[in-house]
């Protein structure tokens, strides 16, 4: 015993005052579009389509979202430009699928065949800004300052639930925000979800859903919960992200996230913090 | 004929020239489907060979049939072995191991849920992979199965649960979507009070097609889907799908990629067993422990993000070699971080198993016996600590493994001390091996190119001996070169069967401690 209180003393207090902030390594990958010339050669080499692209005689555009990036590194080593840099920043969250991605266009010269970056296109839907208002009204007077979480693996690899119970590691401490892990869905407010929802999880995750008490939110972490991943979605086992089954309010990308990613979506569910794709 | 194909030929009684050596340590056999019985009689008891993977291919296209395989580890010899037999299409029907040989229980059904070939004295066909709403007759890992479209639901219990009967003894249902932050699957209680008279397992909640869907991507990107088959083992099953395209390809990861495998290998296994042992601190309440368990586990991780730029491990595995160096830099900072990890490390240890409190929770809990292992087919770190000595670093050896020295900890005991006792031991062998593989690290390029296609009409087996236990992927292309099969076992998919047989007889509050000392994979076993 004495031993324990020896050691816990010289241990001391291992819990990072500010978990958020950290510099990775490989965040996202980002695109200068002003360097890119629509080549298009990332495309093929990335695992799970999060870039798309489209040719008409004219014009050519170029897609990346975060919602199905693995962060697997391929298209920053294929693009011939060096267009394709990574961001370090991984406290990457947003309300909806499409706030993931980001579209660019390209003029294409029809003597030279050559591309030129003509604009980012605005993204369907409601913006980050709209979308957090909208939220903070929903919760507002129902969630305070605590939030009890019920874990729910749909179809994860278990790379998601590493990284999520790492929350709660001395270092990390979740808790300390008021977030707490519960075992039943009816003491929950929030639903953290992984994906990609498989075929056998579809029911229990619908299940679950209706079992946790209204305002109930639901937070979709990782590749596969956003958007299916390496997994694909509509496949005869799997369905594909966690918003093709329940409603999602906010999105996690990464493969997985990191803790502080996590930590951070889930504090924006909360209206703590406001949501970012990029900085 | 290599001499190796020679004994085996001999001692399998078939003629020479249906011994072909494949690869370097891989065997195939051809048989007819008659004599897989006799030849799996003869493979155990004449050459003490254990059943590493057991699967159907759909070669209809090319052969109009069917093939089982029957995949054999020959410690002894250093090789492996596969039994390959035709099944006709016509009478899509084969013999069954599973009653003398249980291992293969739970492949042969699976090989008759998702081909729909009819299994021949098995001693409980019923559906294993499949849950009941599956439609009879919807073969997922056929070729004319479509991959994308949702199969439909039918309505209706096929294969209920035994029932428990008796005053005083019900059924405690548990999962799919359990208490704590762990993946999901049902356990299905009876018992008498507190203490369990059996359990009944329905698992493949989290079955996402990744065996039909490798044969849909292209195989440069199979690599990162084989990453996400169990997402503790990334390194041990993206290396084993990475060994089993080189072999196919012909090709070999230069030196110095090999030694940082055998590095990631272990670093994997570091950190996993790190983890579970704070795990099963949390599952008997053990809080400091536990802290001090998931703060050794968080360290590694960052060290591995701060050497690789990843914290478990994902994207360091190339086919053809490594996609990270590890920096001078590097060397110098996971030699200081071991250091101070070894010492901490043991003291944790001495934690656990000086306290009476967590003996008292683990010893005598949850026993595999040596013969219930031996039996099942278990293997990793959960037949070695029921005294079931085993490992492909050894046996097999992959990679650098077989210029290193290292032991393979063996405990006889079978109970969660037994578990804890293995992997605190493994710990130390990986740690000698990193301190062997940092001493003697080769220069080299770190990948070899592969060729822009892979040959026809060929298979080739990969393994590796991951923290968990062995993986293995056996990959075969079509005509085209393309990927046509790729079968992916876990050591999970062995050894769940181990928990069925560690629970009875223990009470419902041990089942988590139980469940934990095992640590298996439900993405790794569903695929």
């Amino acid at each position: 015993m004495l031993n324990i209180i020896t050691k816990s003393l010289k241990t001391g207090v291992l819990t990072e005052t500010n978990p958020f902030g950290t510099q990775a390594g490989f965040g996202f990958p980002v695109v200068d579009f002003s360097r890119c010339t629509a080549c298009h050669e990332c495309a093929p080499v990335c695992p799970t389509g999060a870039i798309r692209t489209s040719a008409s005689g004219s014009e050519k555009t170029l897609s990346v979202s975060y919602a199905s990036c693995i962060q697997c590194r391929a298209c920053v080593e294929e693009c011939p430009e060096q267009a394709i840099g990574v961001s370090h920043d991984v406290e990457v969250a947003a309300y909806s699928r499409d706030q993931l991605a980001r579209t660019a266009s390209f003029a294409v010269d029809p003597a030279s065949g050559r591309a030129t970056f003509a604009r980012v296109e605005d993204q369907p839907g409601p913006s980050i800004a709209e979308s957090a208002e909208r939220l903070r009204g929903r919760i507002r007077g129902q969630l305070g300052r605590s939030l009890h979480v019920r874990m729910v693996d749909a179809g994860s690899c278990n790379g998601c639930e590493m990284e999520i119970a790492a929350t709660t590691n001395p270092f990390y401490d979740l808790e300390r925000y008021g977030i707490h892990f519960v075992a039943s869905p009816r003491h929950a407010d929030l639903l953290l979800v992984t994906g990609p929802v498989t075929r056998n999880m579809e029911i229990a995750l619908r299940r679950t859903y209706e079992a946790a008490p209204d305002p109930r939110m639901v937070v979709a972490v990782g590749a596969c919960g956003c958007s299916g991943g390496i997994f694909g979605e509509g496949t005869y086992a799997s369905i594909g992200g966690v918003d093709r089954v329940v409603p999602v309010d906010v999105y996690i990308p990464g493969c997985p996230p990191r803790p502080q990613a996590i930590l951070n979506g889930l504090l924006v569910a909360m209206g703590i913090r406001e949501a970012r794709v990029g900085r | 004929m290599t001499s190796v194909a020679s004994r085996v030929s001999v001692a399998l009684g078939v003629p020479p020239d249906r011994v072909r050596e494949l690869h370097p340590g891989e065997l195939v056999v051809e048989a007819s489907p008659a004599v897989l019985l006799p030849l799996a009689d003869r493979v155990v008891s004449e050459l003490g060979g254990r059943l590493v993977t057991l699967f159907a291919s759909d070669d209809r296209e090319w052969t109009g049939q069917f093939r089982v395989h029957h995949v054999w580890s020959l410690p002894a010899l250093g090789t492996f072995v596969r039994i390959s037999a035709p099944v006709d299409q016509g009478q899509p029907s084969f013999p069954s191991i599973a009653a003398k040989y249980p291992a293969a229980n739970w492949f042969e059904r699976e090989v008759m849920d998702m081909f729909g070939l009819v299994l021949e004295n098995h001693p409980n066909p019923a559906r294993v992979a499949l849950h009941d709403d599956w439609p009879d007759g919807a073969w997922a890992l056929r070729k004319d199965f479509p991959a994308e479209g949702a199969v439909p639901r039918i309505v209706g219990e096929f294969h209920p649960f035994r029932p428990v009967t008796g005053e005083g003894v019900f059924q405690v249902p548990v999962g799919p979507v359990h208490a704590g932050i762990i993946e999901p699957g049902h356990f299905r209680f009876g018992v008498a009070g507190e203490p369990v008279l059996y359990l009944q397992l329905r698992l493949f909640y989290v079955h996402k097609g990744i065996e039909k869907r490798f044969e849909q991507v292209p195989w440069g990107h199979g690599l990162f889907l084989a990453e996400s088959i169990s997402g503790d083992t990334a390194v041990g099953h993206a290396l084993a799908y990475a060994h089993a395209i080189e072999r196919l390809a012909g090709v070999e990861a230069p030196p110095r990629a090999r030694a940082l495998r055998v590095m990631l290998v272990e670093l994997e296994r570091l950190y996993n067993h790190t983890a579970d042992i704070g795990a099963l601190a949390t599952d008997v309440a053990f809080v400091v422990a536990a802290s001090r368990a998931q703060a050794l586990r968080e360290g590694l991780v960052r060290l591995y993000d701060r050497l690789f730029g990843t914290r478990l491990l994902r994207g360091t595995i190339a086919l053809g070699g490594v996609r990270r160096e590890l920096s001078p830099d590097g060397h110098e900072v996971l030699r200081n971080h071991m250091r101070v990890f070894e010492k901490e490390f043991d003291g944790l240890i001495k934690l656990l198993i000086d306290a009476g409190t967590f003996t008292d929770r683990v010893d005598g809990t949850g026993i595999l016996t040596t013969q219930a292992a031996r039996d099942l087919g278990i293997v990793g770190i959960a037949a070695r600590a029921s005294g079931v000595d085993g490992d492909f670093r050894r046996d097999h050896p992959h990679d650098a493994y077989a210029g290193l020295r290292f032991e393979v900890p063996i405990e006889d005991g079978g109970d969660v001390r037994a578990r804890l006792m293995v992997r605190a031991r493994e710990v130390e062998q990986s740690l000698l091996i990193l301190h062997q593989v940092l001493d003697t690290m080769p220069e080299s390029r770190l990948v070899v190119p592969l060729p822009e296609q892979l040959p026809p009409f060929s298979s080739a087996l990969g393994w590796v001996e991951a923290w968990r236990g062995p993986c293995t992927h056996w990959v075969a292309t079509d005509a085209r070169g393309d990927l046509t099969r790729v079968k992916v076992t876990d050591p999970s998919f062995l050894n769940w069967p181990a928990l069925v047989h560690a629970v009875p007889g223990n009470i419902i509050p041990d089942f988590p401690v139980i469940n934990k000392s095992f640590n298996l994979s439900y993405s790794g076993n569903d695929r």
